[in-house]
């Protein structure tokens, strides 16, 4: 470990040299800029990994029976599971997939679940990730370089081999195939994570397409060469939000997405990976539910734990909030990427009592969780020395013929001392995350 | 791969001009650089006219600094680099990370000669890049399409960069024959009529340099 260690620069490099970067606006302005990278791993030792599988598998296994039922007959809101505000009125739960089984019945194939490890040893899970969940090319790669600069640490230590991603979501893509190619649906080179949809185009063989060569003919998908040749799209890997994917069913100003594209789907002619209207399944709200759903879907108990949560959307929930404001963080629902989360406690006075009024007028919109002390993982600063940050771990389960969960995952931290927002659109950096063998 | 979109052919085509553009023109560079040691400082006006860009540089340092690295000057050759670099980031499932990481690599080259005091020799190191950009297309892309479109580009705009330069037409005729060859291995569309009356300009006795330029730029409205 230490001889990795010593390449942390020299690695660094090497990320630059393949493009792995992010794109990121600020102030109107696009800025590609490097995803730091820390060699000192996460390590998840082999029976704490076995824990987390069983527990993942089962969680996302719950999800996807829930995208089933909530698309289709509803029986968790008609028996009281799930009071039906949570549904109907969420962002995320489209109207227009009602009814509509994609294939194989799988609506969410790369599901990224974020968890954090107490100081007691407990994971928790922070939130799921059904939509678009992003990241698996970064340990992907950086396992890559790492092996290149420092083989005697792989030698040395018996690590599962990250580097089988691609064809695991080859696999995903394949299963759920109706006939033609794979496709890939970026938004564009300016998309914050366009290095990740080039790099899987490149290892699955999935061509990679903005949607402008896409067309729709009697709800057929083709990709149309430039010569004009059609070739049946059978699966699409889409990289852009449901809103954008077709703007004669959704945003019918989107310019990125392929118009009919969702009639194709409706008619069980194309795949889309993952499915249209998975934002219901990872709300924040829902998130509530998600251990209810485990005990109702599948009869089972739930393995891995929520961290405490309260919806204020309850009188008794509400009244814990107020009570206990100042030990809380408090959610936005409807926001993502760290953006949307209030430590109670960094309020001032006035800003405190502004953020309850409108915590009371519009209780649905909020979730309040107990603020997890989660370990700890070291990294190198910028001074070379050794210093603790907390870190996060984004895990990715791939539901194609059957349910695995990849062994390895995200890991992202914080580069500033105190802070618990680990998103690289807000400095954070990364980390690979090693599943020992033995 | 297989099947290649309007889109993605462009941008091969221009990666594979932008890279010739650096290429060709870092050569100049250092041919003007090396003059004006000691020969003539202002040597690099004959190679803006040449080039067809306008001269904007103040002296002879000037040039040396802004032709180079100046990513403000659109004719610069850290710009051109930077826009064959937005041409492969996007191809990078056609072509492949190792590949495009020459590109790359190119860009550190240029960057961290602007800020050395032996930069005249690092620069070189550029030079290699590009090299090995083409020894990996060589090596590691197997669809024979997008290695041609690829190198369409490359003669294409070599060819043009000689009309320039108004190198012999001996130089020009075999890069034309390439060009030609990988048109047909490639199908890709261009005027036939500009092909046929631009052989005839090269056997002309009076070949006039700036209109065979000017009918080359037309190959491929089709």
């Amino acid at each position: 470990m230490k001889d990795l260690c010593l390449h942390t620069s020299a690695i660094n490099e090497l990320l630059a040299r393949y493009g792995v970067k992010f794109g990121i606006y600020k102030n109107g302005v696009f800025k590609e800029q490097l995803f730091p990278f820390d060699s000192i791993p996460r390590i998840i030792k082999k029976e704490e990994f076995d824990y987390l599988e069983k527990g993942l598998k089962q969680r996302v296994d719950a999800l996807n029976a829930f995208l089933a039922d909530i698309y289709g007959k509803k029986h968790i809101v008609n028996d009281g599971v799930i009071p039906e505000e949570f549904i109907f009125s969420s962002s995320g739960f489209l109207p227009q997939c009602d009814g509509i089984v994609p294939p194989k019945r799988i609506f969410s194939h790369i599901s990224g679940i974020d968890l954090v490890q107490s100081k007691n040893d407990e994971w928790y899970i922070l939130e799921d990730n059904l939509r678009v969940p992003s990241g698996a090319s970064y340990p992907m790669i950086a396992r890559e370089l790492c092996r290149r600069s420092s083989p005697q640490t792989f030698e040395n230590n018996r690590i599962a081999d990250n580097r089988d991603y691609a064809q695991l979501l080859k696999k995903v893509m394949d299963n759920v195939n109706t006939g033609g190619i794979n496709v890939i649906v970026t938004p564009g080179r300016y998309n914050a994570a366009f290095f990740e949809h080039s790099y899987f185009a490149e290892k699955t063989g999935a061509v990679l397409t903005t949607g402008s060569d896409l067309v729709v003919e009697n709800d057929n998908l083709y990709y149309v060469d430039f010569n004009g040749k059609k070739q049946r799209v059978g699966a699409v890997y889409r990289r852009i939000s449901d809103e954008y994917l077709d703007p004669m069913t959704f945003n019918e100003e989107s310019v990125i997405g392929v118009p009919h594209i969702f009639s194709a789907y409706k008619k069980g002619n194309v795949a889309i990976i993952n499915a249209p209207g998975n934002g219901i399944g990872d709300d924040k709200g829902i998130y509530y539910f998600v251990p209810k759903m485990i005990k109702y879907y599948l009869g089972e108990e739930p393995i891995l734990h929520n961290a405490p949560t309260y919806l204020p959307y309850y009188e008794d929930d509400m009244k814990y909030v107020l009570d206990n404001f100042d030990n809380l963080v408090i959610k936005d629902v409807a926001e993502a990427g760290g953006y949307g989360v209030v430590f109670g406690s960094s309020l001032t006075k006035e800003k405190k009592a502004d953020f309850i009024a409108k915590l009371k007028s519009e209780p649905r919109r909020f979730i309040a969780q107990e603020i997890i002390d989660f370990y700890d993982i070291d990294i190198i600063d910028e001074d070379g020395k050794r210093v603790p940050r907390k870190a996060d771990l984004r895990a990715f389960v791939l539901t194609g013929s059957e349910t695995k969960v990849w062994k390895s995952g995200l890991t992202r931290f914080t580069r500033n001392e105190g802070s618990f927002i680990v998103n690289s659109s807000q400095g954070g950096g990364f980390k690979d995350t090693w599943v020992l063998l033995q | 791969m297989g099947i290649i979109t309007v889109d993605k052919m462009d941008h091969l085509f221009w990666l594979g001009r932008y890279i010739e553009r650096v290429n060709t023109t870092l050569k100049a560079y250092f041919e003007v650089f090396d003059k004006m040691i000691d020969m003539d400082e202002n040597y690099y006006k004959k190679i803006c006219n040449e080039i067809g860009i306008p001269n904007i540089y103040a002296s002879k340092a000037d040039f040396i600094s802004r032709y180079a690295y100046d990513p403000t000057d659109p004719n610069s050759i850290i710009s051109n680099l930077k826009r064959a670099y937005d041409n492969a980031i996007v191809m990078r499932d056609y072509i492949g990370t190792e590949t495009m990481s020459y590109v790359q690599l190119a860009i550190f080259d240029v960057e961290n000669a602007k800020d050395s005091d032996e930069s005249y020799r690092k620069m070189h190191f550029a030079i290699d890049h590009i090299f090995a950009f083409w020894g990996c297309v060589d090596d590691q892309i197997d669809d024979r399409m997008v290695k041609g479109i690829l190198r369409i580009g490359k003669r294409y705009e070599r060819i043009d960069l000689y009309l320039c330069f108004k190198k012999p037409i001996s130089d020009i005729l075999p890069e034309l024959d390439r060009l030609e060859k990988r048109l047909a291995e490639t199908q890709m569309k261009y005027n036939e009529s500009t092909m046929f009356t631009f052989k005839n300009m090269l056997n002309d006795k009076n070949f006039n340099y700036s209109n065979a330029r000017a009918l080359f730029a037309t190959l491929f409205d089709v």
